[in-house]
């Protein structure tokens, strides 16, 4: 039979065959590799971004080739029995060597209990040493993804690869276009392997290619139109994110997010009695894009408060929340809580406080900080004889940082004799030099050098993270605060903090002294913003933006503090903050972190990045979709028919008749079914039944075309008969 | 007729081809007065005619061979002979003889049965092959050769042969090279009830094919044969043939000759003329490749060669 088949193949599909054939490679396993190839760079990339925050992305690079390298070479040589040895063993010496590589013994429960909570969402820049423990992971997955892709078994590599990325996805490392990336090249890997191992054409490929195009399309159109549709209650900034939804509410982790908005509604109030920055964390992993608190929080028992260094004074502060709030705010530095809610106090890892679970409106607890006590010239006799340890965990830097930035600072700072005058010559700089503005473009890439380079203004956080870039490029150990501005003093020692309070700044590091807040946000323009908002909030009656006391007094007196320069004067430096709600009463605000219009707008201004190498990948994946959706369809080709089908464009009578016969065949086609080969026409025509009209067009054309007799009046029967069964 | 045709002073092509199909229809029609059923075959025989062939009748024994060769040659005025080829059949008896004429003192040519219009070989698979292939010499090249003397043969010439299949090893088969020389070769297979009923009736007492009388002159067959030659064959029907003809070349231990294309289109002509059109269509090619080509194709599977021309008509595309 198979030798029936053989010689029922015409020479000239044997030729096609044959050239399809050379190389021996076919075109389906050329598709299931590539997407093979595209889910190795899904995770290549994640593995990417964990390890460019603080390693060398060439080890990365370097290793993930030997490993593919390895992976081409034993998929020829080696059975599948022993890769999966070998890997096992590449992953045991990886994690061998990533627990030599970390600073004191972990505990075997610990590590399993911080493994649970990667897979909850921490992030994996959160652990220790991350980008160690990247480079001794990486190579494991990437091996065994691309040896099973060579070796055929195209749907376990899938699930090895895919595997990986959802590891990635659970943790929140990998970003909405890496996981769409990895997903469809997981779906093309299975679509086109199987169609690879069934031998199947070319052509049998275009289903998959469609739905792999439909994958890529639904969640964008998914995520684009609530953003689009702006919610009712994201108002002012024309943002999605409000300030304090993007840098307060988070958890550990700050995002650098686009055009931002302000809440004005109260989150708490303050009793104290000097106002002050009031803080709810620190971040000091900056991986160009955001910020990172690596380590835990522990309770209050297992990490004991301390009090900073050097000189400083007590202030004692009570916080009473006025909405659902997951932050416990307090000056710094706090050193002890009492209170209702002090039992859920946690100590994170640098020293901040925050709640182990939501606190609700009129829950409330009594902070005790112990103020550093600092003056310009404490300060300026501090000197620079950082601890190793402060020094190697707060002047990290992204690869992604470029040179530029530490040469711009250099030059900024040259005039500078001490650190003291490094950092306000570098805040000046900043507060000078960019404009204030809620409404900016999310840059891609290093946010730092974008800000320094590209933008023209920006608002507190990008303000702050780039003051921290800045300060690192010389060394300097510095890290990213957030919390809220001291709020509207409503009495003596009574402070009212709304949500577009929050703010954040910068602390560095001075021997002797400990961290000394500075901020590099000039503060004229951000109040402006804030009361304009405020006052709009009021004048639009909006829920929740006044308490009693604020009420009575409509006309309620500034922010007391210089904020420009918290330094100079110590009483300044110091508020604690509130916490935000986490979900229910700015939810319209929150909501929209990802997905933002902004993703997708065209970038305005002169630096319009080029789209991701992932973003390409997947826009290739839409355009062949779509290309093959559309042959699929046939929906180009019907309508260029249906144009065809009523107009026959007249010339030479043999020309307009074999037209119009043309037609008559693509009518009967519809109406029936296509002519096969090796049916002559006759056959086709009295085996459907045909109209008499149709046997006749299909003589005037027997006539013309194989009898060579074609005249005007035969062309124009043929036409009209054309044009008469069109009708009927 | 003949009278008629020169009373029409510049008759147009296709009024010719009408007169033409007229006679052709009456040759079917006086066919038909003698042989029941068989349509089919009859027509076939006629294009082969008109397509200036020479056919091959094959089946087994008492089916009408002879009776239907004999209708169709006696439906012309033409001279008919008849061969009986047995195992002793000498050349010369088929071709003629040299004898010496005691008058004149000189050897004279006295022509065999070769020498007419229309001859039937029957039962030549009887013949051993020296005298089969006198015949065969004499269709193919339509002229004799005795004592290095050449004899042309009278037109119209064609040869009807008759073979029966069941003579098992007393037979001498037709060697491929000479059956490629007929144009056609023609199964009959039994009638059906009806028919056999039918053809009882006219059989008994005397027999229809005493009282056949011609309804053509040899030069109406004659006219006929240039009517057919001059019917147009478009390009993409000789391309259609070479494809057909590819095809089989590459699907079959031996495909069909170039010989067998050229009979193809003759044919095919033929029936484009019987249908009354002055050029030829694609049906005509693929009516007419059943019995023209399959007895040139020659198979080395259990496909029979009948198979492989279906496989053919099926899948080369119709131009």
């Amino acid at each position: 039979m198979s030798v029936r088949r053989d010689e029922a193949t015409s020479a000239f599909e044997r030729v096609r065959a044959r050239a399809a054939s050379f190389g021996s490679v076919r075109p389906t396993r050329v598709l299931a590799l590539l997407a093979g190839v595209g889910l190795l760079g899904a995770v290549l990339s994640v593995l990417y971004g964990i390890v460019q925050v603080d390693g060398d992305p060439r080890a990365l690079f370097l290793l993930a080739g030997a490993s593919v390298l390895a992976a081409t070479a034993f998929a020829r040589t080696v059975r599948v029995v022993v890769a999966v040895g070998v890997a096992t063993v590449l992953l045991s010496v990886g994690m061998v060597l990533y627990v030599l590589s970390l600073p004191h013994d972990p505990q075997v429960v610990a590590m399993l209990e911080s493994n649970l909570k990667l897979l909850a969402g921490q992030s994996i820049l959160e652990i220790k040493r991350s980008e160690v423990w990247a480079l001794s992971v990486a190579p494991t997955p990437l091996f065994v993804t691309w040896y099973l892709s060579v070796r055929g078994w195209y749907s376990t590599a899938a699930l090895v690869g895919g595997g990986t990325l959802g590891y990635f996805v659970l943790t929140g490392d990998a970003t909405l276009v890496q996981t769409l990336l990895g997903v469809v090249s997981v779906a093309a890997l299975i679509g086109f392997g199987d169609l690879d191992r069934g031998g199947a054409s070319l052509s049998a490929a275009e289903p998959v290619a469609v739905v792999l195009a439909v994958m890529v399309v639904t969640p964008l159109l998914i995520s684009v139109t609530p953003a689009g549709s702006a919610s009712p209650l994201a108002l002012g900034g024309g943002g999605g994110t409000t300030v304090e939804a993007s840098i307060v509410e988070t958890d550990s982790e700050v995002e650098l997010v686009g055009s931002i908005s302000l809440s004005p509604e109260v989150r708490y109030t303050v009793t104290a009695s000097e106002s002050q920055y009031w803080r709810t964390s620190s971040f000091d992993r900056y991986t160009g894009e955001g910020w990172v608190r690596t380590g835990e929080s522990v309770p209050l028992d297992e990490r004991p408060l301390s009090s900073p260094p050097g000189e400083t004074r007590r202030l004692e502060q009570t916080f009473e929340a006025e909405a659902p709030i997951q932050t416990m705010p307090a000056a710094w530095r706090p050193v002890d809580v009492s209170g209702g809610a002090a039992d859920t106090a946690q100590v994170t890892s640098l020293g901040g406080l925050e709640p182990a679970e939501q606190l609700e409106p009129g829950d409330s607890y009594r902070v005790t900080s112990a103020v550093p006590d600092v003056t310009a010239e404490s300060l300026a006799a501090a000197g620079s004889d950082d601890p190793e340890a402060i020094r190697e965990q707060f002047t990290q830097l992204p690869e992604s940082a470029p040179e530029r930035v530490a040469g711009l600072t250099a030059n900024i700072t040259a005039d500078a004799s001490n650190r003291y005058e490094t950092v306000r010559t570098i805040e000046q700089y900043l507060e000078t030099n960019k404009e204030y503005s809620l409404d900016v473009d999310r840059p891609e890439g290093n946010v730092a050098d974008a800000f320094l380079f590209e933008m023209e203004a920006g608002y507190c956080t990008y303000y702050a993270t780039t003051m921290v870039t800045m300060l690192r490029t010389q060394g300097i150990p510095a890290r990213l605060t957030v919390g809220y501005v001291p709020g509207e003093q409503v009495d003596d020692n009574r402070y009212v903090v709304r949500g577009f309070d929050s703010h954040a700044w910068v602390e560095v590091y001075f021997p002797g002294q400990g961290w000394v807040p500075f901020d590099p946000t000039p503060a004229a323009p951000r109040e402006q913003a804030e009361r304009s908002r405020l006052d709009e909030a009021r004048a639009q009656n909006e829920t929740n933006v006044d308490t009693n006391e604020t009420a009575i007094q409509p006309n309620p007196g500034e922010t007391p503090l210089p904020e420009g320069d918290p330094a100079a004067s110590a009483e300044s430096t110091a508020t604690p903050a509130q916490p935000a709600n986490i979900s229910g009463v700015a939810g319209g605000d929150v909501g929209a972190i990802q997905g933002r219009p902004g993703e997708f707008e065209d970038q305005e201004g002169g630096s319009s990045p080029l789209p991701s190498r992932e973003r390409l990948a997947l826009g290739a994946v839409v355009l062949a979709g779509a290309v093959a959706g559309l042959r699929r369809s046939g929906l180009a080709d019907r309508a260029y028919r249906s144009v065809w089908l009523r107009h026959v464009r007249r010339s030479d009578p043999l020309t307009d008749i074999e037209a119009a016969f043309d037609r008559l065949l693509y009518l009967l086609e519809r109406r029936h079914r296509p002519r096969r080969e090796g049916e002559t026409v006759r056959q086709y025509l009295a085996d459907i039944g045909a109209d008499p009209r149709a046997r006749r067009l299909a003589e005037l054309r027997e006539r013309a075309y194989y009898g060579g007799v074609a005249t005007r009046e035969m062309a124009d029967e043929a036409v009209s008969l054309l044009e008469e069964l069109r009708e009927a | 007729m003949t009278d008629t045709e020169t009373d029409v002073p510049d008759p147009t092509l296709e009024s010719t081809i009408e007169e033409t199909s007229a006679v052709v229809e009456d040759v079917i029609e006086n066919v038909e007065t003698v042989i029941v059923g068989h349509h089919e075959e009859i027509e076939h025989m006629v294009t082969a005619l008109l397509g200036r062939g020479h056919v091959l009748l094959e089946d087994v024994p008492g089916v009408g061979k002879t009776m239907l060769a004999r209708a169709v040659a006696e439906s012309f005025d033409g001279s008919f002979k008849r061969v009986q080829f047995t195992p002793d059949l000498l050349p010369s008896d088929v071709t003629g003889v040299n004898i010496y004429n005691q008058k004149t003192q000189e050897f004279e040519f006295r022509p065999g049965p070769i020498f007419a219009n229309v001859v039937l070989g029957d039962e030549i698979n009887r013949a051993p092959p020296k005298t089969q292939s006198a015949l065969l010499e004499a269709m193919e090249e339509e002229q004799v050769t005795v004592d290095g003397e050449t004899h042309t043969i009278p037109q119209p010439f064609t040869v009807i042969a008759t073979q029966n299949t069941v003579e098992g090893d007393r037979a001498y088969d037709l060697p491929m090279a000479e059956v490629d020389r007929f144009l056609k070769k023609l199964h009959l297979g039994y009638p059906d009830a009806d028919e056999e009923t039918e053809m009882l009736a006219r059989v008994v007492g005397n027999h229809p094919i005493e009282r056949l009388e011609p309804v053509a002159s040899l030069a109406d067959l004659q006219h006929a044969r240039d009517v057919a030659a001059s019917v147009t064959v478009a390009e993409h029907i000789r391309l259609y043939a070479t494809e057909l003809a590819a095809y089989t070349r590459e699907n079959a231990q031996l495909g069909v000759s170039p010989r067998g294309t050229i009979s193809l289109l003759r044919a095919a002509q033929g029936r484009a003329l019987l249908d009354g059109r002055d050029y030829v269509i694609p049906d005509d090619i693929q009516t007419e490749a059943r019995p023209v080509l399959t007895h040139r194709i020659r198979t080395a599977t259990d496909r029979t060669p009948g198979d492989v021309l279906e496989d053919a008509l099926a899948s080369v595309e119709v131009r």
